[in-house]
């Protein structure tokens, strides 16, 4: 196994590297100039160009390059465009808001969406089970922002049961929560519908496979065929997919971030891009990536544990 | 003084220029005609020179004068100290910890900061920040910018002439003290700051606004006193709004900036403001709090909590939830009416007002024809762009220099008499397009995705469509569209700016210097236009105010006769705020374009 | 005897084709997806034909005016009718969706074939930055996409296209491998046969089930992604009638005018649906054991 896992380890190394050369190259690609957006409306020409050089942009492509991919060696991602504050603090800032909503939309998710899978499942084709999966199908129709505008607008302008914007801090668990609940349910709840397929989908193969077949044939009751047998065959890929959720997750939280004017990575990059501040775009795409590499390389390594086949 | 008030604002600046009518009188009726933005100040600052014995109070200048009539809360510490036992904040001593003061926490229409080097501060938002936390020698009165007071100076100096060069020394307040920086103590402001601050202003490696600075020199004389020489003299209307509390005009600290870098100081301003810059958290706020040693007393709130929201259905809800005490509004009628439908909030509606017009590029196919460019005009509607934002958020204007607002404008019969009103005519714009034998025309826009702006692209786009004309629209975030109409996009730009005074419009908008990309030092004259360059100098050292003003007429006449803009609207600002917020001011107008938030700004519990 | 053998074929290619069909009609879900998604995109075809006004007709004086008889749902920023705007919407929508469905499928289809048949360094590499686009959400991907091209419709049906291609390379590398092996295919390598040859009359109709599944699911997410865009300003150009631009339009104005976020929202919601209906229901009839 520990084997297994260096090698694992060891492949997404190069995987990473040429993650960070395409981010590289489709950052720099981005249209407009970071100068005059940072100088505004009323700066004269000179202002701007001054800027420029002052920024770097001016320098020749390969030389930005070498620059970048030294500096992620280094643990360095560069200093904003707009703020020269270093990338990595405001990251810093951002990243446990996301990873905050995203664990608790996959709570939520996981929660609601394995009983309503295992349901309509078990109850397939009858009434329940129709409303279920054009329930769960409504539900990752719904775009994400448009659910947490209707959200927003009920329970916070409406009710006033929630704050409309900001993350509470960390020191305060209560005010946290708080803030936290519209954009995770409002998040959940699309997560919800999709975990609701796997299960259901999961569940159905279960139902149908052999043993599950002899154990009912045995004539144990049919409760503890589904609990004991089938829904335990069906947990080991429920759960090891919800790393793949979670990956979904991360762009899902974008658009929410940006509706409740949530800190976060996504509401970051969506304002970078605004501002072409590229390298923090980069940053932010790298940071993703990471994330993005070692959430992969934990699924592997949960799978070759759970199921020794996979170490080839 | 039998003129009926109807009479108007001609009259007015006419009686004023006659010296027939007081400074105070001016004011007096100015407001009764409902001209509460700066046009008062053009009118006072136009009579400046030769009207002192006007006052009652003899050698004083106007702002003065108007500022101990109208408002006791501006006046130094000695009064504050006085009437400061009514009010929580007690004295220099005992004041109060910020944290029983309440935060005010406000809704900017920005995704992140830019920069608050206010040398570099260009966007409303940044302008808003600064504004708390920097001084300047004098300053625009709180809440409305019509009128000039001092500031870190003990008053307003008249110019002098020493040979054939314009000297105006200021004094400066003694026991002003800086916030303390990142890496600097509070010390005591002295002449040295300030020459040193303007000195940066005018160099274009530390300021965006270097070029207002050309041909001026600053001396200290001594610690409290400062002389600024310029080589060429201007009227105050022209060069006192370069000291002012806008940008170039704002001082910072020489020891911060130095210990700092000037990088530094985008992100940690320090100045002499009530509000003193704590923390900023990138994408979303950024934290001012009191400055309890402010030369005019402690502030009532206890900070400012500034959060960035681009979104606007976001502030609305905010502001509705109170969760924010203030937020930036969306410039629309409807919106205000709105907002003042909903208990507990309240809207304001103030100047300045953001002229917006159509710069036509007469250097390029098609609009290279000028019968094509009236044709364009001819095509458009006003009323249409105004039902946009509609009244009392936007007016009508006929010149690119707004009369409403300023000196030197036309005003609609003006505009009419000289022929140059371009009334909505489609009738008359196809048979232009006729004459020009200009057929099939097709062209691309870029346009901010700016509601203001986008929409009057999109309304554009629907006119020239029914004249044949068909336009694409390629909408881009604020900051690219303003990257790319300085590389000539388009040929059709739309601009919406307030700019102090006529000089400054034309010398930026319809310069032949200020031509983008080609011109010597390339600004906004996106027209290509050169055929007024000598008019605007004449105007500009012009120093019989009448004659100034005649002349800026002119200019206005020639350009609407070429058809190089097509003046539309201006837009007021817009904000939203709940009833418990006190300005401490009236609100009139704002150079700042924000509902100015000063040491005397509260919020009833 | 080759005749005969044929006609059996197809005889047998008939009796299934009715066999999915009569399964395809058992799923209510499917069923109705397929009738919505017919629906919708009639309203595309014939919107000038249904929309009681031209969608550019612009006046601003009537801004935001509320629903009338004559204008059912009220008035846009512009008083252009949001009725008609909703249905012209379609057009975009279903554009949006599917061209760059198509994009993407041709592309990523073409890609994981073309890596199949090649093998070596030129299989790594392609499957390697296929993995890696995968790894990243589709908004993200979108987001910068769009970001780098700019916005306007071609450019967003490219964005969208690049997001999508490498689910559709994963589809058909697979077969591609088990096919290559197959003696036949060797045979026919042998005589020259091209790739893309291989591609179509082999590998093709293996996996055309699963296509049509990707690609009913994918217009869904990629109707969505579109409106997605749109709300953060990456959309479509004006004066095109767009679902997400309407709905970032309108909420500035939801508690004045509902209806002009809210209808196209749930236009928005609609097709998706369907879309994912349609996709799932035929997924359901081609694999049975997920049916049974």
């Amino acid at each position: 196994m520990a084997k297994f896992a260096l090698q694992r380890i060891a492949l997404s190394i190069p995987t990473l590297l040429a993650v960070f050369t395409l981010i590289f190259i489709i950052v720099r690609v981005i249209p407009g100039d970071p100068a005059t957006a940072a100088l505004g409306d009323y700066a004269s020409q000179e202002a701007v160009e001054a800027l420029r050089e002052r920024m770097g942009l001016n320098e020749p492509i390969y030389v930005q390059y070498f620059d970048f991919i030294g500096g992620l060696l280094r643990g360095d991602l560069g200093r904003s465009l707009i703020t020269s504050e270093p990338v990595i603090d405001q990251i810093r800032f951002a990243l446990p808001h996301t990873v905050e909503l995203a664990v608790a939309a996959i709570l939520i998710g996981l929660v609601l969406g394995i009983p309503v899978g295992i349901v309509t499942a078990i109850y397939r084709n009858t009434f329940i089970d129709y409303v279920g999966r054009v329930l769960s199908l409504a539900g990752l129709s719904f775009p994400a922002f448009y659910l947490g505008i209707l959200l927003l607008y009920f329970f916070s302008v409406r009710w006033g049961l929630f704050p409309t914007l900001g993350a509470g801090d960390f020191s305060d668990p209560v005010k946290n929560l708080h803030h936290l609940a519209l954009p995770a349910i409002s998040l959940g709840l699309i997560e919800t519908a999709y975990i609701g397929r796997m299960t259901r989908s999961v569940m159905l193969n279960v139902l149908n496979d052999d043993f599950v077949r002899t154990a009912r044939a045995k004539g144990l009751p049919e409760w503890a065929v589904l609990v004991r047998h089938a829904f335990r065959a069906a947990l080991i890929p429920i759960v090891s997919l919800a790393g793949i959720f979670a990956i979904s997750l991360i762009g899902s939280s974008v658009l929410t971030e940006v509706v409740f004017s949530r800190p976060g990575l996504g509401r970051m990059m969506v304002g970078s891009i605004r501002q072409r501040d590229y390298i923090t775009v980069q940053s932010i795409m790298v940071v993703y990536a990471v994330i993005i590499v070692f959430i992969n390389l934990l699924t592997d390594l949960i799978y070759g544990l759970v199921d020794p086949r996979v170490r080839y | 003084m039998s003129q009926k008030p109807e009479g108007g604002v001609s009259e007015l600046l006419a009686g004023a220029l006659e010296g027939r009518f007081s400074r105070r009188e001016v004011m007096r009726r100015a407001m009764a005609l409902g001209l509460s933005a700066p046009i008062i100040a053009s009118i006072l600052a136009a009579c400046g020179d030769d009207d002192d014995d006007d006052d009652d109070t003899g050698g004083d200048d106007a702002p003065t004068a108007t500022q101990a009539e109208t408002d006791d809360a501006e006046t130094p510490e000695p009064d504050e100290d006085d009437g400061a036992g009514d009010d929580e904040d007690g004295d220099d001593e005992g004041e109060a910890p910020p944290a029983d003061r309440p935060i005010l926490r406000f809704g900017l229409n920005a995704g992140d900061l830019g920069n608050l080097d206010p040398h570099f501060a260009t966007s409303t938002n940044d302008r808003t920040v600064v504004d708390m936390i920097f001084n300047a020698l004098i300053r625009y009165k709180p809440g409305d910018s019509s009128e000039f007071e001092p500031d870190l100076a003990t008053e307003i100096p008249e110019p002098e002439m020493e040979g054939d060069k314009q000297v105006w020394t200021f004094k400066l307040r003694e026991g002003v003290m800086w916030h303390p920086g990142p890496q600097t103590e509070s010390y005591e402001l002295t002449a040295d700051d300030v020459v040193y601050s303007l000195e940066k202003s005018a160099n274009t490696e530390t300021s965006a606004y270097a070029a207002e600075y050309e041909g001026m020199t600053f001396e200290k004389v001594d610690d409290y006193t400062v002389r600024i020489i310029l080589d060429t003299p201007l009227s105050p209307l022209l060069f006192l709004p370069k000291v002012a509390n806008y940008s170039g005009g704002f001082i910072v600290s020489q020891k911060a900036v130095e210990a700092m870098g000037s990088d530094a100081i985008k992100t940690h301003p320090v100045g002499t403001g009530p509000f003193r810059f704590q923390n900023y958290t990138p994408q979303n706020t950024i934290e001012l709090v009191a400055w309890d040693d402010y030369f005019r007393g402690a502030p009532k709130l206890g900070g400012v909590t500034l959060r960035f929201m681009p979104d606007p259905s976001s502030r609305e809800l905010a502001l509705q939830s109170g969760e924010l005490d203030v937020a930036f509004g969306l410039p629309e009628a409807t919106w205000v009416d709105r907002i003042n439908g909903i208990d507990g909030l309240k809207a304001d509606v103030m100047g300045v007002g953001e002229v917006a017009f159509f710069s036509f590029d007469i250097s390029r196919e098609p609009l290279a024809d000028e019968r094509v460019r009236k044709a364009i005009a001819y095509a458009i509607n006003r009323e249409s762009h105004l039902a946009l934002f509609g009244a009392p958020v936007a007016e009508l204007v006929y010149s690119v220099v707004p009369d409403q607002l300023m000196v030197g404008g036309l005003s609609k019969e003006e505009a009419e008499e000289a022929g140059v009103a371009y009334h909505y005519d489609p009738d008359q714009a196809r048979q232009l397009l006729e004459e020009a034998g200009a057929e099939n025309i097709s062209f691309e826009l870029v346009a901010s995705e700016f509601d203001s702006y986008r929409r009057m692209y999109e309304v554009l786009q629907a006119e020239l469509s029914e004249i044949g004309i068909d336009v694409s629209i390629n909408i881009v975030d604020h900051p690219t569209y303003h990257s790319l109409i300085r590389e000539a996009s388009n040929v059709i730009v739309i601009y919406q700016a307030f700019r102090p005074n006529p000089d400054a419009y034309f010398s930026q908008f319809f310069h032949s210097d200020s031509i983008i990309v080609t011109g010597p030092s390339p600004n906004t004259n996106f027209a290509h236009y050169d055929r007024v360059d000598d008019l605007i100098e004449q105007a500009r050292v012009e120093t019989d105010a009448d004659a100034q003003i005649e002349l800026w007429k002119q200019i206005n006449i020639k350009i609407l006769e070429d058809m190089a803009a097509m003046p539309i609207l201006f837009i007021n600002q817009v904000y939203g705020r709940s009833e418990k917020v006190d300005y401490g001011h009236e609100l009139v107008s704002s150079l700042a374009l924000y509902p100015q938030i000063t040491e005397l700004t509260t919020i009833d519990s | 005897m080759a005749q005969a053998q044929g006609a059996l074929d197809s005889v047998r290619i008939v009796s299934q084709r009715e066999r999915l069909w009569r399964t395809f009609k058992q799923n209510r879900a499917a069923l109705v997806g397929l009738v919505m998604v017919v629906i919708i995109v009639l309203a595309a075809l014939l919107a000038p034909l249904l929309a009681p006004h031209d969608p550019l007709a612009q006046s601003t004086i009537n801004r935001l005016a509320p629903p009338s008889s004559e204008y059912l749902l009220g008035r846009d920023d512009y008083g252009r009718d949001i009725f008609s705007r909703i249905i012209y919407g379609a057009r975009v929508a279903l554009q949006v969706g599917i061209l760059s469905v198509l994009l993407g499928g041709v592309l990523g289809t073409a890609m994981g074939a073309v890596a199949g048949f090649r093998g070596g360094w030129v299989e790594t590499v392609i499957m390697r930055v296929i993995d890696v686009m995968l790894a990243f959400p589709d908004l993200i991907t979108g987001l910068l996409v769009a970001a780098v091209l700019g916005p306007g419709m071609t450019n967003l049906i490219i964005a969208i296209g690049l997001t999508i291609a490498p689910r559709f390379a994963r589809l058909s590398h697979g077969p591609t491998l088990s096919v290559k092996k197959t003696e036949f295919v060797e045979a026919a390598r042998a005589m020259g046969a091209r790739d893309w040859r291989l591609l179509v009359v082999h590998i093709l109709p293996n996996i055309a089930g699963e296509l049509l599944v990707l690609a009913s699911l994918w217009t869904a997410s990629a109707i969505r992604l579109e409106a997605s865009l749109s709300f953060i300003g990456l959309g479509v150009q004006p004066p095109t009638a767009s679902w997400g631009q309407m709905i970032r339009d309108g909420t500035i104005h939801l508690t004045q005018v509902p209806f002009y976020s809210l209808a196209p929202g749930i236009a928005l919601l609609l097709t998706v649906l369907a879309f994912n209906l349609l996709g799932d229901g035929i997924r359901d009839v081609l694999d049975p054991r997920a049916q049974a």
